[in-house]
């Protein structure tokens, strides 16, 4: 228990702080299972888009270009969901993603070019041809716009835990919990109660697939040659791993995630494409990849994050308030960390600006509605920033590999 | 006896290189092969082709008696061939478990049936008598342990035929032996090796024939029993030995580096080194052994104000530079030919005319008054660099990735040397190159410092230690053990303190 606490103290330490303020009726918010269940909603694109980002860089491709094929899972999701109903517009999302990762794959695999130029390709690409194919596949539509689809109708249906949380009909034991309203319990009850209720069966399919993820990648030899791959490239060539193949089906599967997450946001969100609409969730999916160090219950940790703190910026602004208090102790705790490994300035540093975010909470009663909207990215940098654990990338990421090629 | 590999007229060329003219070369089974020769004499290339890497573009290939048709490594494996890289081809971040079993199945998604393979692996390890733990990370091992991972690796794949690329070049004499002792144990159930290298006495120690190679042409296969090592070495440069270096002392009485109870900070739990003192005169090579990570580098690195140091005193000449910058340090006269010369000598894809202002980027010598640089004055001191080098390359503007290894490594010591230092620390100055880029380094090595300069030498070739410095140390796990006269060390002396056997 105690070795638990030890290695996890980042992720326990915040909740345990997170639970303490809820317990102000101002701040009741912070923990509620409408907060949670909004919070896995917002997530699950994000950490979408981690995954592919991880299928990609273990293989050795950096894949900046998980935005323009997320913006490419928008557009098809929503084109085929249209035509012929919700699941297919999944499959089109998946395979209009995959699509664009194969053209970073020729682009970075087969040229040689520059990941990231050629990431950038993609992402300025995506964002021209969706227009394009908007234009032209609902040009004789009445809403007809380059910016638009037509509104999707149907659903995939939701899903939520029989017993536990009060699926079909029966008793809902968190429910019950979170009503009572004891501390501690019932705000953990609202956590189980929102990540098991009302979930669309696509959010289930996406949670499914991070086990999935993790499996595919450390159970099978199939996983063991994508990550060899990324580590040393000649290596596996030399044991007859082939090397392009798994770089491709890695780019491949890391569009077809991206294009999940775009999928996912047209269909969970807004029931509608519309320009702009992944707003740089692909981006933030990289980040939540490093701050995951490229594992995948790490990537669904850090897009949890950033979702917990989006969904409380649309729930309520005296819950971001509290959000204060919780990032001055958390600067705290980190100052002593510093201190005891005798880092004096960086200590410092966070000392300050703790006492800093501890006097704006005191005199203030709400957070300005401008700051408000910048929360979650505010939230995910300073955790970020201060989760300093020791990352660990794939050794040759990012570097060209040429066939046939030694030392 | 039946012959394992039979290559008849093997032709491989790259543009502007015959790498390999029609090779011919007949190995027995059960036998260890030599395969000789200078840098560039396509060793490599041949085994590449053999291994299935690269396609040859004439001759056939003959396995077991079988004519064969390798288009990837893969074709090789399952012919029973398997080679063992000079640079590991291990990656950090995987599991020996996993490095081993890397490729064996199919990329499928059934699960990876770890704990058989796991048996099979300590099987051979019992077999061979070579102990490896499955569940250690890669990057926890030592060199030796690596080399067995790769061993066992292509045992594992059921190898009749191990091909060695310079097996030895990593290793200290005491792990050689041990090495050579696994090789002799899997020679005599059956497996064939070939075995690359340049180092001659190794060569005649374990081989049963020794084949030697020159610019592309395979010279001739001879008997290890009956060759003397001169004729070999003959047989590979195709002239005369250069003459091993004579020793005279000359060092003078001024110091040119004092360094007093040196010890570096704290990272990752240990000290580099702790407690280092010695001095070096005017005129005189002070050598440094050690085993790799063993804090000849940190040290080095510290001298030159890159590492960073907790308590001591660095003092060059009659000045003490700990708190210099490592720019004031270069300006106050010392210079550094780092190990690896392609990260950290040269910039690779820069032409050789502005790799020579590197090092001197903010002197007064390539800086005009109003801090352009003197590109005049960089070309011409390139040609000189490149004249009193022997740097064979068509001009000033070739980039430095043109140039083989040879000339590259001659190229910066030429640029250390020629800037005139007091001090000057040479890290693995003949790392990886030919026999007559090698003599020509430490003749100009000697000569420098008959002129008076103070060397600080760390390398991981005994045989240059003893035959360059005047004075050796050797350091172990960061302190200094011991100091010796060269004139009665031999590497075995310097290996059993390099490993802590002696004290």
């Amino acid at each position: 228990m105690i070795n638990f606490v030890k290695k996890h103290y980042l992720i326990i330490l915040p909740i345990v702080f997170i639970v303490l303020i809820a317990q102000m009726d101002k701040y009741d918010q912070l923990t509620t299972s409408g907060t949670f269940g909004a919070a896995i909603r917002l997530a699950i694109p994000i950490c979408l888009a981690g995954l592919g980002g991880m299928f990609s860089e273990r293989t050795g491709i950096v894949n900046i270009g998980l935005e323009g094929m997320m913006i490419m899972g928008t557009w098809f999701g929503a084109w085929a969901a249209w035509l012929y109903g919700p699941w297919y517009g999944i499959l089109a999302g998946i395979l209009g993603g995959a699509l664009f990762g194969l053209i970073h794959a020729v682009g970075t695999v087969t040229f040689q070019v520059d990941h990231i130029v050629s990431g950038v390709a993609i992402n300025i690409l995506a964002a021209g041809v969706a227009r394009f194919l908007n234009v032209v596949a609902y040009a004789d539509q009445p809403t007809q716009s380059s910016t638009q689809s037509p509104r999707i109708d149907g659903d995939v249906g939701d899903f939520t835990l029989p017993y536990l949380s009060g699926g079909a009909d029966t008793p809902s034991l968190f429910g019950y919990l979170q009503d009572l309203n004891y501390p501690f319990i019932s705000d953990i009850a609202g956590l189980l109660l929102g990540a098991t209720s009302n979930l669309s069966y696509i959010s289930v399919f996406a949670l499914v697939l991070i086990p999935v993820a993790a499996w595919v990648l450390w159970s099978t030899p199939f996983g063991l040659q994508m990550r060899s791959v990324g580590e040393l490239p000649t290596g596996s060539e030399s044991l007859g791993v082939n090397v392009y193949l798994m770089k491709y089906i890695g780019v491949m599967i890391s569009g077809g995630f991206a294009g999940l997450a775009g999928a996912y946001l047209v269909l969970e969100s807004s029931g509608i494409y519309r320009e702009g609409q992944t707003a740089g969730r692909g981006f933030i999916g990289l980040a939540s990849m490093i701050f995951g160090n490229y594992r995948p219950f790490g990537i669904f940790m850090g897009s949890g994050l950033f979702g917990y703190a989006d969904a409380l910026q649309l729930r309520s602004d005296d819950a971001v308030h509290g959000l204060l208090i919780l990032i001055s102790l958390i600067l705290f705790i980190f100052a002593i960390k510093q201190l005891i490994e005798k880092k004096y300035i960086n200590s410092s540093i966070s000392i300050a600006l703790s006492i800093g975010f501890l006097v704006w909470f005191l005199n203030s009663e709400t957070v300005p509605s401008e700051f408000v909207y910048f929360t979650p990215h505010l939230t995910t940098l300073i955790v970020l920033s201060s989760a300093s654990q020791k990352l660990r990338m794939p050794q040759k990421v990012g570097q060209p590999y040429r066939k046939g090629e030694l030392n | 006896m039946t012959l394992a590999i039979d290559l008849s007229n093997i032709s491989k060329s790259f543009p502007g290189v015959k790498a390999n003219d029609e090779i011919n070369l007949k190995i027995q089974e059960g036998t260890i092969h030599a395969i000789v020769g200078e840098n560039g004499a396509g060793k490599s290339t041949l085994m590449k082709i053999l291994y299935g890497m690269l396609k040859q573009d004439f001759g056939s290939i003959k396995i077991f008696d079988s004519e064969v048709n390798f288009s990837s490594p893969k074709d090789a494996i399952s012919e029973g061939i398997g080679m063992v890289h000079q640079h590991f081809m291990l990656a950090d971040n995987l599991s020996v478990l996993e490095s081993i079993i890397l490729g064996m199945d199919k990329a499928s998604l059934k699960i990876l049936n770890k704990s058989k393979y796991k048996d099979e692996i300590n099987e051979i390890t019992e077999k061979y008598s070579m102990p490896l733990n499955t569940q250690s990370m890669i990057d926890e091992l030592g060199v030796g342990e690596k080399q067995r991972v790769e061993i066992i690796k292509v045992l594992f794949r059921g190898a009749k035929i191990l091909i060695l690329d310079e097996p030895t070049a990593v290793l200290v004499p005491q792990e050689v032996s041990e090495l050579f002792n696994n090789l002799k144990n899997l020679k005599d159930s059956g497996v064939t090796i070939i075995f690359i290298s340049h180092k001659l006495d190794e060569v005649l120690e374990i081989a049963d024939e020794i084949s030697v190679m020159r610019g592309g042409k395979h010279i001739d296969t001879v008997d290890a029993s009956t060759v003397s090592k001169t004729d070999l070495a003959e047989m590979m440069i195709g002239q005369n030995l250069p003459t091993p270096p004579k020793r005279e002392k000359n060092s003078k009485q001024d110091k040119s580096l004092t360094i007093k109870n040196l010890t570096a900070e704290i990272d990752k739990g240990r000290r580099a080194f702790e407690n280092i003192n010695f001095s070096i005169n005017q005129g005189e090579v002070v050598g440094i052994a050690g085993v790799e990570g063993n804090g000849q580098r940190e040290l080095a690195e510290s001298i030159l104000g890159v590492y960073p140091i907790e308590s001591g005193e660095i003092i060059l000449g009659e000045k003490t530079i700990n708190d210099l910058s490592t720019r004031d340090r270069r300006e106050s006269g010392l210079s550094f030919i780092p190990e690896d010369r392609q990260s950290q000598g040269l910039l690779m894809d820069v032409s050789l005319s502005e790799n020579v202002i590197l090092g001197k980027q903010s002197s007064n010598k390539y800086k005009s008054r109003y801090s352009n640089i003197k590109f005049n004055e960089a070309s011409k001191n390139s040609n000189t660099v490149i004249e009193n080098f022997d740097v064979r390359t068509p001009g000033n503007n070739t980039l430095a990735l043109a140039l083989s290894g040879g000339n590259q490594q001659k190229f910066v010591v030429g640029r250390e040397i020629e800037n005139k230092p007091s001090l000057l620390i040479a890290s693995q100055p003949t790392r990886g190159i030919d026999i007559g880029a090698q003599s020509l380094i430490w003749n100009k090595l000697r000569d420098a410092r008959d002129d008076g300069l103070g060397v600080l030498l760390i390398s991981a070739d005994l045989d240059e230690l003893i035959g360059l410095s005047d004075r050796i140390y050797v350091i172990y796990e960061g302190s200094f053990v011991k100091e010796l006269d060269p004139e009665n060390a031999t590497p075995e002396i310097l290996g059993s303190y390099m490993t802590g056997l002696k004290t």
